[in-house]
């Protein structure tokens, strides 16, 4: 077996089995490191990710790998434009997908995800982020206090 | 090794926010059939709803971290600082982390919070406002930015108040409230009947033990005056005075501010000058100003103790009188451009015994002056804070028959 073809098999939290490419599995650190100090052959479990979501991954971690090795043609535009797409998912995926890309230790899509988050909360007034993310407001009235004087005067803008 | 411990190992690097996350994951598995993936998190019903609120507000604290801190680096003026403020308003454990990553106004050059308005400035570049009088309203409104145009931000406004024997200015967080039982209320200037002498009254005590000894000294000057109104909580933390000019009648002004709440210390090396981290609560000054006031008087004993509590002294940079132009002139690098007897800059004014480098006694702390009409420009840096460069500035505009 060439070093190329060799396959991880990989084990989810909902048991499904994904045989992938060890170049596109040791994206994630987290994987790299059981399987170069693990037995080879041996399936790694992977069990506080969904089948869902690492298929997910799996093709981020694809197409970056085959971009970068040159074996698909793709512009760093048209890669970043694909990234943007990827992200594009409602906010429990997005959710599962940050906590999965730091549990696999994959810094590329924990920074794509991140972004994205920080990208979510530009120009959003804290009652709008708390409806995106579905946060509860735990303030006690007198903490409420001082943020509402806070966001009084912060989002009192009063052009000249 | 054995596959067993693989699995167990994989498992408890994934566990850093461990249980949390398998119940919810347990939870979605029941919720996520195709169909109602769509349905928006805001959509009111069944118990899952219940599961995903807590989703995000558990996110690991790490993560949410990197977040917050990539809006902060993102947003570095305003309007897009209300991001970050925004980010502090969302729940308790997203303010604990925003307040965490948010630096003073010292540390990273900008104002985030209403707090940092009462944080000293950066130490190297101003922090550059400007300030527009409507003469109409007694107002006067502090905007941070070069020049008005572009939507700026209101950092403080304030409205002149005359009194029988003498003015205030009212200075508050917003432009539309300016009662002093109102938390807006950051604080007041009071000026004599000349117009000459001026108080600046805070309406928190800096958390530096050196305002306490200017409570007292707010008493000793105005024994009659103060006391019976301590309505609201007020900390003198400076002084300003003018020098009278009876017998020149043209010629610059000479102004002298005594920063009760600053010690000198804050400008020699290595100094720092006191920071409050946050607004005291105004309820509880309110309900009971006499205790708080009788309160801290037994403070000012011990802290007048120590000597080494010498308050800085701003003095205004003298003119030079140019002879060509026939008038006197500073140096305002650009940021002044219409001559007016309020322009001026303050520089420390130190003893030859105090530990001030030179560099430090040359440099501008505090510029205002004119550029047009009804507009001013007001630049700030360490110690002061743009709280007390505003009352300073305010001062400026006060009427002063004597003085000219």
């Amino acid at each position: 077996m060439g070093s190329t073809s060799t396959k991880i098999k990989l084990r989810t939290s909902d048991q499904k089995v994904f045989e992938v490419e060890e170049a596109v599995a040791v994206q994630s650190q987290t994987i790299k490191y059981f399987y170069e100090n693990g037995c080879p052959g041996s399936v790694i479990h992977v069990h506080s990710v969904s089948g869902d979501i690492l298929s997910k991954i799996l093709d981020y971690c694809k197409k970056h790998v085959n971009s970068a090795a040159g074996k698909e043609d793709i512009s760093p535009e048209e890669l970043y434009e694909w990234d943007a797409n990827f992200v594009k998912v409602d906010q429990n995926t997005l959710f599962d997908l940050i906590l999965a890309a730091n549990c696999l230790k994959i810094e590329s899509l924990l920074d794509l995800t991140c972004q994205t988050v920080a990208n979510m909360i530009k120009g959003k007034r804290p009652k709008e982020i708390r409806t995106t993310f579905n946060i509860k407001n735990d303030y006690t009235p007198e903490a409420e206090e001082a943020v509402r004087r806070e966001n009084k005067w912060a989002f009192d803008m009063l052009g000249v | 090794m054995s596959f067993t411990s693989f699995v167990w190992e994989i498992g408890n690097i994934s566990n850093k926010s461990s249980r949390k996350r398998h119940r919810l994951r347990r939870g979605q598995a029941h919720i996520t059939p195709e169909a109602s993936f769509s349905s928006s998190p805001g959509s009111p019903g069944s118990s899952t709803v219940q599961i995903e609120q807590r989703q995000w507000a558990n996110l690991p604290p790490e993560l949410l971290l990197d977040i917050i801190q990539r809006v902060e680096l993102r947003e570095q003026c305003w309007p897009g600082r209300r991001d970050v403020v925004a980010c502090a308003s969302v729940c308790r454990s997203w303010r604990e982390i925003t307040k965490d990553i948010v630096k003073t106004p010292e540390l990273c050059g900008f104002l985030t919070f209403p707090i940092s308005l009462k944080q000293p400035g950066p130490r190297d570049t101003p922090i550059q406002c400007f300030i527009r009088r409507e003469r109409a309203t007694s107002t006067f409104r502090l905007y941070m930015g070069l020049s008005p145009g572009e939507l700026s931000k209101l950092l403080l406004a304030a409205k002149r108040v005359r009194r029988t024997i003498g003015t205030d200015f009212v200075i508050s967080l917003v432009g539309d409230d300016f009662s002093r039982s109102s938390n807006k209320y950051v604080g007041k200037l009071r000026s004599n009947f000349l117009g000459t002498k001026f108080n600046i009254f805070d309406s928190q005590p800096s958390r530096d033990s050196t305002v306490c000894s200017s409570c007292e000294s707010c008493r000793k000057t105005h024994p009659g005056k103060v006391a019976p109104r301590v309505t609201t909580s007020n900390y003198n933390t400076a002084k300003i005075s003018y020098e009278l000019n009876i017998l020149r009648t043209r010629g610059p002004r000479r102004m002298q501010c005594i920063m009760n709440s600053i010690p000198v210390s804050a400008i020699e090396e290595g100094g720092t000058a006191p920071t409050p981290t946050a607004f005291t609560n105004c309820l509880d000054e309110y309900s009971s100003p006499l205790l708080d006031s009788a309160g801290r008087r037994p403070q000012v004993g011990s802290t007048s103790r120590s000597m080494q509590n010498v308050p800085l002294v701003l003095k205004n940079k003298a003119p030079r009188w140019h002879e060509q132009l026939q008038c006197w002139c500073l140096n305002f690098k650009g940021r002044v451009t219409v001559a007016s007897v309020k322009n001026f800059q303050l520089v420390a004014a130190v003893e030859p015994s105090e530990n001030v480098t030179i560099a430090e006694q040359e440099n501008v702390i505090l510029q205002f002056g004119k550029i047009g009409k009804d507009i001013f420009t007001m630049d700030y840096c360490y110690p002061l804070s743009a709280f007390q460069a505003f009352a300073i500035c305010l001062s400026s505009f006060d009427t002063k028959p004597v003085c000219e």
